[in-house]
């Protein structure tokens, strides 16, 4: 949730709660005086009118004519005197209001008389509505402002934060770059980008520096690597070794020849993401690379007795022609590295899409996994393990999205784009 | 023949020399740029090594005094850079081939003496070696005027075990030359095998001798004797 929503969220609900409770106490105050003001206008008229029924042999008859408000009603006996709320039909207006009666008994005459006065208590009920539709007013004038200032705020206030969050946001470490940006008039701001600058700074200086650094180290390392292999075969040529010394040097040699292969795997792994190999802008044509791929590995596709059913368009993706053609040959040579004797490979090309489909053993390791470095099945095999390595690197390095399906015997590999 | 080797590692030097005076090759070294250029305006060489990171001076510009000089001689690039750039620039310029740290010395000598064969189109081009005769730009292979049809690993192994003849071929180099970065989808050398069972087989049929022999542990070797 956005910072400047979840703040106008507290504050709805703070300023709802102290609206709604002062609404309510301004009411309850407003009730009660109201209330005792009623209360203080019936009393004064029982005054009244039991003055005058004192005095009623005194006084004229019509006195009493107080309207609807007071009835008479000759009773027996006397009771106690009572207040009471009810609502009466008011029929000048045709609908049912609220009144308070004060009922009491008065003796004239010889008679007893209940006698009812009636109060219609209507200013409550306009009091009431008028506070709902103030507190109405109010908060509804409260939200708009609330929204205006919190809109106005994230447009000015809160612009240089958003622009260095989206600038982060888009922050690629393999570009090497820094971010800057332009002097802010808010402190804080200002504070965080140049915190942010300092550390892409830092950031990109290291990252420089470790990939410098292994691309120097595989480099150097060529030079005595091939030394010690000529090394080797020159040995090989001494016609007075004797069989057991040939083994051994025969087996220094295959780990040094593994050692050269490594190296140039993980320079190559460096480069690409060193970004040396930029995309053009014309589609590269995977047909020509694939069909060339599979003529390469014939002999060994008809060793393990693959079958290979391609399915292309003549299409392609945006990519550097040297990373099409390493992502081509991981690809195949993985499908046919980890197939079973007489299975099967589907290559399906499309205008989106490139994938590969191969029978092979069933897994147990997190398909994410496979792509890791040195990632293998078995330390015996001579694969290096960074072949699904590189294909990701490559895809990462391109935007091209890259995704291990696995189907009980079927292994899909397949770059979108 | 007369080779040149421009490189700034001695020991590699060193053995690549050794390697090549077997051949009864003449290698003469120069370890710096300085002294490669003086080299090539003095001498004519029927092919120069270049390795392109040299201390004094880029290895690519000794490519192009080169090809000024003397057009004809053969340029192969060994370098510890794979970079793609590299290797355009440098067979745009020129350059027979181009060959990465590290390499086997026996896939060296097979590049050289393709130059060399290739350089040399007004003379014979023809490969012989005991009764094969090859004629490389048909891909035309016989035993004794008799036509063998290989198919194309079996004579690029053929090409390989001649030009490297009498030699301890290693298991490793000869999977590397006939399969290159692919080597390693072979977890074990049984597809050399079938392959050089295969050759043998062709050429022992139309009468050719047993030229090959395994070394145990090690690889192969073919020689007359």
């Amino acid at each position: 949730m956005r910072l400047l929503l979840r703040i106008l969220r507290y504050q709805l609900v703070t300023s709802m709660i102290v609206l709604f409770l002062g609404a309510g106490l301004f009411y309850v105050t407003v009730r009660y005086l109201i209330d005792r003001e009623a209360n203080k206008e019936l009393f004064q008229s029982q005054v009244k009118v039991r003055w005058q029924l004192r005095h009623l042999d005194t006084l004229p008859v019509y006195i009493l004519q107080l309207g609807d408000s007071l009835q008479l009603q000759p009773v027996p006996y006397p009771g106690r005197p009572f207040m009471r709320e009810t609502s009466m039909l008011n029929l000048a207006e045709n609908e049912y209001q609220p009144y308070r009666q004060l009922v009491f008994y008065e003796r004239s005459l010889g008679q007893w008389y209940r006698i009812t006065i009636s109060k219609m208590l209507l200013q409550r009920q306009r009091l009431l509505e008028t506070v709902v539709m103030t507190i109405t007013f109010i908060v509804a004038l409260l939200l708009i402002s609330l929204l205006l200032l919190n809109s106005w705020l994230s447009e000015r206030l809160w612009k240089p934060f958003y622009k260095t969050l989206g600038k982060l946001d888009h922050y690629q470490i393999q570009q090497h770059e820094t971010l800057v940006f332009k002097k802010e008039e808010t402190l804080e701001f200002d504070q965080l980008n140049q915190a942010v600058t300092q550390l892409t700074e830092r950031i990109a200086a290291a990252y420089r520096n470790l990939k410098e650094f292994t691309e120097n180290a595989s480099h150097e390392i060529q030079t005595p690597l091939a030394v010690i292999l000529s090394k080797i075969e020159g040995l090989f040529q001494d016609e007075t070794l004797t069989e057991s010394q040939l083994v051994t040097l025969s087996s220094v040699s295959e780990a040094a020849n593994r050692l050269g292969r490594l190296n140039q795997a993980l320079l190559l792994l460096t480069k690409i993401e060193n970004r040396q190999f930029l995309a053009g802008t014309e589609p590269v044509n995977l047909v020509p690379i694939i069909n060339g791929k599979l003529q390469d590995l014939e002999d060994l596709i008809l060793k393990r007795k693959i079958n290979i059913q391609t399915d292309l368009e003549p299409i392609g993706l945006i990519i550097h022609p040297a990373l099409a053609e390493i992502l081509v040959n991981n690809l195949l040579t993985n499908a046919i590295r980890h197939n079973v004797e007489n299975g099967k490979i589907i290559i399906t090309l499309r205008e989106r899409f490139f994938s590969v489909k191969n029978t092979g053993k069933t897994l147990n390791l997190n398909p994410e996994q496979l792509f890791e470095r040195f990632r293998k099945e078995s330390t015996l095999s001579a694969s290096l393990g960074l072949g699904l390595a590189l294909v990701k690197t490559i895809c990462e390095v391109n935007g091209q999205n890259l995704k291990y399906d696995i189907d009980n015997e079927w292994h899909t590999l397949t770059v979108s784009w | 023949m007369k080779l040149l080797l421009i490189e700034d590692e001695k020991a590699l030097a060193t053995s690549i020399q050794n390697y090549f005076q077997r051949e009864n090759f003449i290698c003469e070294w120069a370890a710096d740029y300085e002294s490669a250029i003086e080299k090539i305006n003095i001498y004519k060489y029927d092919c120069v090594l270049v390795d392109i990171m040299l201390p004094d001076g880029d290895g690519l510009d000794a490519v192009k005094e080169l090809k000024r000089k003397n057009p004809e001689t053969g340029i192969i690039i060994i370098s510890a850079k794979n970079s793609l750039d590299d290797r355009i620039e440098g067979l745009n310029l020129g350059s027979d081939d181009y060959l990465t740290k590290p390499f086997h010395l026996s896939e060296l000598n097979a590049r050289v003496q393709a130059v060399i064969r290739r350089r040399s189109f007004q003379g014979n081009q023809q490969i012989r070696f005991g009764k094969i005769n090859i004629e490389p730009q048909e891909h035309f292979v016989s035993v004794d005027g008799q036509e063998i049809i290989l198919t194309r690993k079996e004579y690029d192994l053929l090409i390989y075990l001649i030009a490297n003849k009498n030699r301890v071929l290693t298991k490793e180099s000869i999977a590397e030359h006939l399969w290159g970065d692919d080597a390693d989808l072979m977890d074990n050398f049984d597809f050399i095998y079938t392959h050089i069972k295969n050759l043998r087989k062709k050429l022992m049929d139309k009468g050719c001798p047993d030229y090959l022999r395994s070394i145990y542990g090690v690889g192969y070797k073919f020689s007359e004797q």
